[in-house]
């Protein structure tokens, strides 16, 4: 079976089909659903960073007005462990005993009839703490070490790379390199608060939640509450952002649906903007060695990057991949990374767009960046000259790479030959300018996915999926990818997505939905066409009459003979002949049943050029280009907006952005809006994006995904670009106004 | 100490919203935002931080842009209130809803109805003439997945042909 291409809407720049919606308010959001008894919890958070709980007075919350319930770990009841998922183990569940492992910890719920209640009432619940000495540096001795999970005894994970012998390729290098990074603790915010409104009809959980993983939420309330999955159900028809935060049941959603439950009414509960950063996860800071060693002309002999990220006391969560592609962005014989953890007692850090990556770049493109000043030579020449036309670590051909293609459209949209090398030597007035640039590899994921695609009597065709769209454009790409291979027109297409009760789906996250849904989509299709041929196959007033799917192809609404194209019926020719109101097929991928035959890499030039007010320091990014290999493009208008918004938190974690722990008591200084700066419109320049890459050969429809490489890269060449103007190297970000004073 | 609740006060109070007079009697603590979404089930204006920082909670309040955030229901007695639910006039898209749609203004669009009620209001502020001036009059409303260059130039392109 092939598709015609007649119906072409793969790539083209489709306007968002849940645009209209989203414009006009009609877009459903979790926090926006509601029922006739609805009550409202409110959550009391831990005051203390580390202790136990001696005592909980109560009373006079149970006793204020509309009060239904508080919920404490004395008097809820017992749940049954989480489920670790694909991702990582569950976060501790806070209610389990009387411990306090950070500051923010839910110690209680208030439920009642009214928001307004429910929050008067959550202050009155008085909490007697026991409190212990919190660690909450990353570089404090007292701090327990947690490496990969799935290390041995070496203590080394299975994403550490050990090839060559490093040591020994420093101690003879040419030009040897070693500096220590570090990178804050930044906060997602979604602008969404992330909210569940929960019910239960006897023993049916109904669930509408902010999370990027429906599936994963129904299994875990399904365990946690000793369910059958059929028995609970997970709506998100829309999300207001995630970019990881979603990834988990964080225990706020379980506390949810246990008050439900306790009251035996619908509750509803909406994290407020506080306590979005200490409920569902932050990147966390990162404390980075780079050691590079390298001949005279430029060529790498050796790379050493470890990593220490932090990580919750008592959180069983995965690694942060810092050095994680560290071993395959370059060609070089000597390469050792090993990542690890550090516990403190922070509120949980997780999954942020490009997790380890984002912050491992920055010390990889900075440290090369440095180099090429001490070798004379050119940033770009320096990353060709270890340009690696194999994925190292496997010796394997890449399925597709266009980095030497991102390195050349990027610098000549961005007018890098412009560039004068010696630093401060690009003055305009009384702005230090300079230019910067950073090459990124990145590694997307796939994971397996299933999807029905019906077609319906009413010429209409359905596309359902448990996959979610968190801003992503996974309703749109959707319907392009089943509108082309169908040969349909777009707007007969319909998507349906968000709610775990259809063909399970895996996380819109690694980059990996918009793959993992396509090769659901294309599998669905082919079986359908099978479907379609089976009830024609004695058919005698058919053309297709005895054809096998390898025989025809799709288009103009129906199937053709492939090598006689006037020989075809459309769809709905087939199903009101044989009377029948819709056919449905099923289809899924699982790439792990049979993984890809060669590596898979996602490939970015990053530009930036940035302007220093040389009297006080101030640093503006003036513009950047990128130019990107993500393999076949969707949607060139969506997948343009995703690299814009992964500069703009780019930008946000190089400029403006820190979690700031107070290192006495653990609060976080500046929780709110107000305190925690996220970019402005007025922080963010023009950014110019270019697509480079060609069809994937080996991944579903050519896709290698976008949703995070876009993050990946911007601070290692605003940074270069600050280096350019200034002669100031900062390895510490945020970059702030003092550093450059 | 004695750390009182305060009695529960209710109040009457009669908005006008979208053209509609919604006669309301709400705690007096109820914001507006709370007292829009939740008593008149117009959900399109957002919560996005309830402390008057982010805009996602923008409205119009007698043809001014107002944080129904930080503005309790009972100050709003008598006021014309626009949310994003009025801006379409029968059955089509205001011209700024349209450009967010052809720009790609947005991406998860929690954020956009307030965007949208802050642009209407940028333009009839008249301080759409440049886009350095867009950035500066938009940067009370915060847009994590980064669409502000799709939304400035939504923005110019409704100045341009010179609507509202």
């Amino acid at each position: 079976m092939t598709t015609a291409t007649r119906e072409k809407v793969i790539g083209e720049p489709v306007d968002r089909v849940d645009g209209p919606a989203k414009v006009t308010g009609t877009a459903h959001y979790p926090s926006d659903f509601t029922f006739p008894d609805l009550t409202h919890a409110v959550l009391v958070q831990s005051t203390i960073a580390v202790g136990t709980i001696r005592g909980i007075d109560a009373a006079r919350a149970e006793a204020a007005p509309g009060v239904l319930a508080v919920l404490t770990h004395e008097n809820a009841p017992a749940l049954v462990e989480a489920p670790v998922t694909l991702v990582d183990g569950p976060p501790p569940f806070p209610f389990k005993d009387n411990r306090i492992v950070h500051r923010g910890q839910h110690v209680a719920v208030v439920v009642a009839r009214t928001h307004e209640q429910a929050t008067a009432a959550s202050r009155l619940v008085e909490i007697d703490y026991e409190e212990a000495a919190a660690v909450l540096r990353i570089d404090d001795p007292r701090a327990p070490v947690m490496p990969d999970r799935f290390a041995g005894l070496s203590g080394r994970g299975p994403g550490d790379v050990a090839r060559g012998d490093v040591a020994a390729a420093l101690a003879s290098a040419e030009v040897v390199y070693d500096e220590t990074f570090t990178t804050a603790p930044v906060t997602n915010n979604p602008m969404g608060l992330f909210a569940t409104v929960a019910r239960w009809e006897d023993d049916q959980l109904t669930v509408h939640d902010a999370n990027q993983w429906p599936t994963m939420v129904r299994k875990t309330l399904a365990t946690v509450f000793d369910l059958s999955e059929t028995d609970v159900r997970v709506l998100v028809p829309y999300l207001g952002g995630g970019f990881g935060n979603g990834l988990r049941a964080w225990p706020h959603v379980i506390l949810t649906a246990l008050a439900a439950r306790v009251v035996g009414r619908p509750v509803k509960l909406v994290l407020t903007r506080p306590q979005m950063f200490t409920s569902v996860g932050h990147r966390p800071e990162s404390l980075q060695r780079v050691r590079l060693g390298a001949s005279r002309d430029g060529r790498l002999v050796a790379v050493a990057h470890e990593s220490t990220s932090t990580i919750g006391s008592l959180d069983n969560g995965q690694i942060e991949p810092v050095t994680q592609v560290t071993g395959n962005a370059y060609s070089c014989p000597n390469v050792a990374t090993h990542d690890e953890r550090a516990r403190l007692n922070i509120p949980c850090p997780h999954s942020m767009r490009g997790p380890g990556t984002t912050q491992g770049n920055f010390a990889l493109e900075s440290a090369l960046d440095e180099v090429s000043y001490t070798l004379g030579i050119d940033p770009i020449e320096l990353r060709l000259r270890n340009y690696t036309e194999v994925h190292p670590v496997s010796g394997q051909s890449w399925s597709s790479k266009s980095l030497r293609q991102c390195y050349r459209a990027g610098a000549e949209r961005f007018g890098w030959e412009r560039r004068t090398p010696e630093i401060g030597s690009m003055r305009d007035g009384n702005w230090l300018v300079g230019y910067g640039m950073a090459g990124v590899t990145f590694t997307p994921g796939e994971a397996p996915c299933q999807a029905t695609v019906s077609i319906s009597r009413d010429g209409t065709a359905h596309m359902r999926s448990a996959a979610t769209d968190l801003g992503t454009g996974t309703y749109t790409i959707a319907t392009q990818v089943t509108a082309e291979l169908l040969g349909l027109d777009f707007d007969k297409v319909h998507v349906e997505i968000g709610d775990s009760d259809l063909p399970s789906a895996p996380y819109s996250g690694g980059s990996a939905l918009a793959v993992s849904l396509s090769g659901a989509i294309e599998d669905a299709i082919r079986n359908l066409v099978g479907a379609l041929l089976d009830v024609v196959a004695d058919d005698e007033s058919s053309p297709l009459r005895g054809r096998s799917p390898d025989e025809v192809t799709l288009g103009n609404g129906g199937i053709q003979v492939a090598d006689a194209p006037a020989i075809g019926e459309t769809y709905l020719d087939i199903l009101n002949r044989h009377g029948l109101p819709e056919i449905t097929a099923f289809g899924e991928r699982d790439p792990w049943a049979n993984p890809a035959s060669r590596p898979l890499g996602s490939f970015a030039a990053w530009f930036a050029e940035v302007r220093v007010d040389a009297d006080l320091g101030l640093p503006r990014v003036a513009r950047m280009v990128s130019a990107v290999d993500a393999g076949r493009v969707l949607n060139e208008k969506l997948a343009r907006s995703q690299m814009i918004g992964g500069a703009v938190m780019g930008i946000g974690m190089t400029m403006l952005e820190e979690t700031v722990f107070d290192p006495n008591t653990g609060r976080i200084a500046n929780a709110t809006f107000g305190d925690y700066l996220i970019p402005a419109n007025a922080d963010v320049p023009d950014i110019d994006v270019v697509f480079v890459g060609t069809p994937d050969e080996v991944r579903p429809i050519g896709i290698k995904g976008l949703g995070e490489i876009g993050v990946v890269g911007v601070s290692a060449a605003i940074a270069n670009a600050v280096y350019h103007a200034t002669g100031r190297r900062i390895r510490s970000l945020p970059i702030t106004i003092e550093q450059l004073l | 100490m004695q750390n009182t609740v305060s009695a529960e006060a209710y109040v009457d109070v009669r908005l006008h919203v979208n053209g509609t007079v919604q006669a309301l009697h709400v705690d007096s603590r109820v914001t507006l935002l709370d007292a829009l979404r939740d008593e008149l089930a117009l959900t399109g204006t957002k919560k996005g931080c309830d402390q008057g920082a982010c805009g996602a909670c923008t409205v119009l309040a007698d043809g001014k842009r107002v944080l129904s955030c930080l503005t309790l229901a009972a100050q709003c007695e008598g006021r014309e209130v626009t949310t994003i639910e009025g801006l379409a006039a029968d059955g089509r898209l205001h011209p700024v809803q349209d450009a967010f749609i052809r720009h790609d203004g947005f991406q998860c669009g929690y954020c956009t109805p307030g965007q949208i009620m802050s642009a209407v209001a940028l333009l009839q502020e008249g301080r759409a003439g440049s886009d350095e001036e867009i950035r500066e009059f938009m940067s009370g409303n915060l847009c994590r997945c980064g669409a502000y260059p799709n939304i400035v130039a939504a923005i110019r392109e409704v100045a341009g042909r010179g609507s509202e």
